[in-house]
This record gives structure tokens, C-alpha cells and sequence, in this order.
């Protein structure tokens, strides 16, 4: 058997559209995680001691298994105690709740580099609470942490292809689809390496070229 | 529903089996992917376009693409290509190939943030050129590549649980397997989770002590002033 290019061209058009279902689940997996992962940081801010120690096991539990076991957690034992949940629902959930906490720890790594005497200004000026994370904190953390959010981007997006283990049709299912139907499975799963390449070469490059412009406003 | 501890008492042996392959499996990814890492790194770091377009080529694409698909590549490409090689193997081989890619960079940035003139400097105060590297250039190398390292490695570990998909018959694959057996998927995972949780604490703490000793900075000066630490940081001081 060789390897026919001809055969892999032809199964690309049928994987660009499978990629637009990964491509649509990261886009709202990082949406919800940036969201998720501010509100944590905020919520941890208040430092109340029983809601932190909580997040505290939460943070090491999804840190300390995998993703995929987080996936089989949500779409296996969920329904188990009374939630049924639809596959693409499962994996979304799984994967921004572990996308959530790696943002919130970044940027309480990134916290500690603002300037103390910004927030003694902003205090000074009798700014509310709300007022001094939304217009001066916030706007400088999200730009400390938009090189890891371009690097968790593309986590994300390698992360939606363990979906297909969870049968959502994604590129990776749509390939084995192919692949069990043709039993070229070799072309079929390079032509899915090829999409994740794409996607996220794109990405990185993207990402880049955003930081370079945030650096020049900078200077 | 309850708690099923029988299924557990039922089948311990095989998710200790799991385990026991998920912990060898690892070892054996970590000692490849970091001599080729290493390889790769000095590879990138030799003089000339192409050494260099090579590593960075291979970091790059390593890196793209989800591991799963990775080891799928593999798995269905060798026999395509006339080698047939058993899961286990081909799983280890792919894993230490994905973990190689990240610790190439680690190694890479390691010996790049080295001040130039270290090992020459260690030499005219007369030392041997394994002192110098003993005394000089390894500690400072190694604290810089130790906590990367360590997150990497555990990343590793964590992806191992993909092996599953190639019947590699390690933690997450027997926890399937009894899952199939016994419908109970609480009890099952529940297992399989708190091993994992276990494996990743005892890496991670063991990591922690190398870097105490090797005199990796512990956390940074935390900030003495009362209002902006409310803001800014997120544990509670401790008393002092």
C-alpha cells in the first residue's frame, strides 16, 4: 500500500468542514473560560477562607488528573446522579471548567506584577471595589496574560479532539469515519493532523502579531 | 445513588495493574522524550540556518497537534508501512515523542538564559572542565529547567490517560474496562481519578524538595502593603 496524496486532497474539503465543529466548540470553551477563570480570580481575591480552601482542591484535582478523565467524568458520572447531559455539552463543560483554573492561576501569577501603588492611587481617589478590578486592574492583567491565553487557545483546540472519544463528530471522528469506510486510515488521520496544524500555526501567528501591537502601544 | 465500595474490593487488581503500566509507561516516555529533547535543543542551537529550521520545525509541529491524533498517526502508520509493534510500545514511543517537542524548548531557553563566558570564567579560575560544569554551569541550568520540567512532566503523565484509545491497558484503560463490567461509573472513576491525583501529588512534591535543594527562588516577596495585597493577591498571608 502507498500513500496516495491524491486521496488525502480529496478528504480535505470534508475535514475543513468537521473543523469548523472544533473550531466553533473551542471558540466558546475559551469564551466561557475567560469568564470563568476572571470570576475565580476575583471570588479568590475576597479571600474567604472556606470558599478559597474549596478552590484550593478544585485547583489541585484539575491539575492533578487528566483532561480526558475530566471529560469522562462529566459525560459518565453526571447522568449517573441525575444529569444527562448531550456529548458536546459534556466536553464543553469538562474542558472550560480545566481551561478556567489554568487561567485563573495564570494570572495570579500575573497579579503580583501590577503596581501596588496603583491601587493605593485608585483607593486614594475613593474608587468602589468594582470600579478599581474593572478599570484598573483587569485591563492590565488581561494584557500580562494574552500570551498564555494565546498558548491555552491552542490547548484548547487540541483539547476539543479528545471529543470524539465521547462521540462528538469532530475532525478526529469525521477521519475515522472515513478511515473505517475506505481503510486508508494513514491519509485520513494525516489530513486531521494537517487541520490541527492549521488551526493552530494560524493562531500562534495571530497571537503574535496582536502582543506586537499591545507592545508598541506600550512603549 | 450510593457508593458502591464492593465493585472496588472486586477489582483493585486491576486498577493497581493500570497504575503499576501508567507509572512504567511514564518513566520509560520521560527518559526518551528528554534525550531527544536534549538532542533537539542542541540541534537548534547549532550554528546554521538549517540545524536550526529543523528543530524549530519539529518543536512547532510536535506542538500543534493534539497527542491523540499524534499517537493515532503512529499507530495506524506503522502498519501501513509494513511494522507492526505491539500497543504498549507504540504508545510509549508516541508519548515520549509529544513530551520531547515541549522539553526541547525547556532545555533551549535553559541554556540560553546561561550569562555568556560562565564555563570560560570557571576555567581561568583553574577549574577542570568537569568542575566547571559540576560547580558552574549545571546548578544554574538545572535551576532554570527544573520547574518547567517538572509541569511538563506531569502534563505527560496526564496525556498518558490518551493511551487508552489504543487498548494500552493502563489506568484509564482498565477503568473503562471495569466500567463496561459493572455500569458503575462513580465508583470506577472516583478510583481512577484519585490515583491520578495521586501519581501527579507524589511527582509534584518530589520535584518540590529537588527544587529546594538545587535553590530554585520560592515564592516571591509577597507584597507588605495591606490594601493592594487585598487586591492583589489571593491567599491569605501566612503568619509570620
Amino acid at each position: 500500500m502507498s500513500f496516495q496524496f491524491a486521496y488525502l486532497a480529496g478528504l480535505m474539503p470534508n475535514l475543513a468542514v468537521a473543523a469548523l465543529v472544533n473550531l466553533r466548540l473551542s471558540a466558546m470553551i475559551i469564551v466561557l473560560a475567560l469568564i470563568g477563570g476572571t470570576a475565580l480570580t476575583i471570588l479568590r481575591s475576597l479571600k474567604i477562607r472556606p470558599v478559597n480552601a474549596i478552590i484550593a482542591v478544585l485547583i489541585s484535582f484539575i491539575r492533578g488528573t487528566p483532561l480526558l478523565i475530566q471529560i469522562f467524568l462529566f459525560y459518565y458520572v453526571l447522568p449517573a446522579i441525575g444529569l444527562d447531559l448531550s456529548p458536546t455539552v459534556a466536553g464543553v463543560a469538562a474542558i472550560a471548567l480545566n481551561s478556567s483554573i489554568f487561567i485563573s492561576e495564570t494570572m495570579r501569577g500575573a497579579l503580583i506584577t501590577i503596581d501596588p501603588g496603583q491601587i493605593e492611587a485608585a483607593t486614594a481617589l475613593s474608587l468602589p471595589r468594582h470600579l478599581v478590578w474593572a478599570k484598573v486592574i483587569l485591563p492590565q492583567l488581561f494584557r500580562r496574560v494574552l500570551p498564555v491565553l494565546v498558548n491555552e487557545a491552542t490547548i484548547v483546540v487540541k483539547g476539543t479532539a479528545l471529543l470524539s472519544v465521547i462521540t462528538v463528530v469532530d475532525v478526529l471522528r469525521t477521519a475515522q469515519q472515513i478511515a473505517s469506510a475506505s481503510y486508508r486510515p494513514f491519509e485520513t488521520l494525516i489530513g486531521a493532523a494537517l487541520v490541527f496544524l492549521a488551526i493552530n500555526l494560524t493562531i500562534s501567528l495571530l497571537g503574535r502579531r496582536v502582543e506586537g501591537r499591545f507592545a508598541v502601544q506600550r512603549a | 445513588m450510593a457508593f458502591d465500595p464492593a465493585i472496588l474490593v472486586q477489582y483493585w487488581p486491576l486498577f493497581l495493574q493500570g497504575a503499576w503500566l501508567t507509572i512504567q509507561i511514564s518513566v520509560q516516555a520521560f527518559l526518551l522524550g528528554y534525550t531527544l529533547g536534549i538532542a533537539v535543543a542542541l540541534l537548534g542551537l547549532m550554528p546554521g540556518r538549517l540545524p536550526r529550521l529543523a528543530a524549530a520545525s519539529y518543536v512547532e509541529v510536535l506542538r500543534a497537534i493534539p497527542f491523540i491524533i499524534i499517537l493515532f498517526v503512529i499507530y495506524y502508520g506503522l502498519p501501513f508501512s509494513g511494522l507492526r509493534l505491539p500497543a504498549p510500545l507504540v504508545g510509549t514511543v508516541a508519548l515520549g515523542l509529544f513530551a520531547s517537542a515541549y522539553y526541547a524548548e525547556i532545555v533551549r531557553a535553559g541554556i540560553l538564559a546561561l550569562p555568556r563566558g560562565q564555563f570560560e570564567s570557571a576555567r581561568a579560575i583553574g577549574m577542570s572542565p568537569l568542575q566547571a560544569m559540576r560547580h558552574i554551569v549545571g546548578p544554574q541550568v538545572a535551576r532554570a529547567i527544573v520547574p518547567p520540567s517538572t509541569n511538563m512532566t506531569l502534563t505527560m503523565i496526564k496525556e498518558s490517560a490518551v493511551l487508552s484509545s489504543i487498548t494500552v491497558p493502563e489506568l484509564t484503560y482498565q477503568g473503562l474496562v471495569v466500567q463496561g463490567n459493572t455500569f458503575a461509573p462513580f465508583e470506577v472513576f472516583a478510583a481512577v481519578t484519585l490515583i491520578y491525583w495521586g501519581i501527579t501529588l507524589a511527582v509534584a512534591g518530589a520535584a518540590h524538595r529537588l527544587e529546594r535543594r538545587l535553590g530554585v527562588a520560592q515564592a516571591r516577596s509577597v507584597s507588605r502593603n495591606r490594601l493592594a495585597a487585598s487586591y492583589l493577591l489571593l491567599e491569605r498571608e501566612s503568619a509570620r
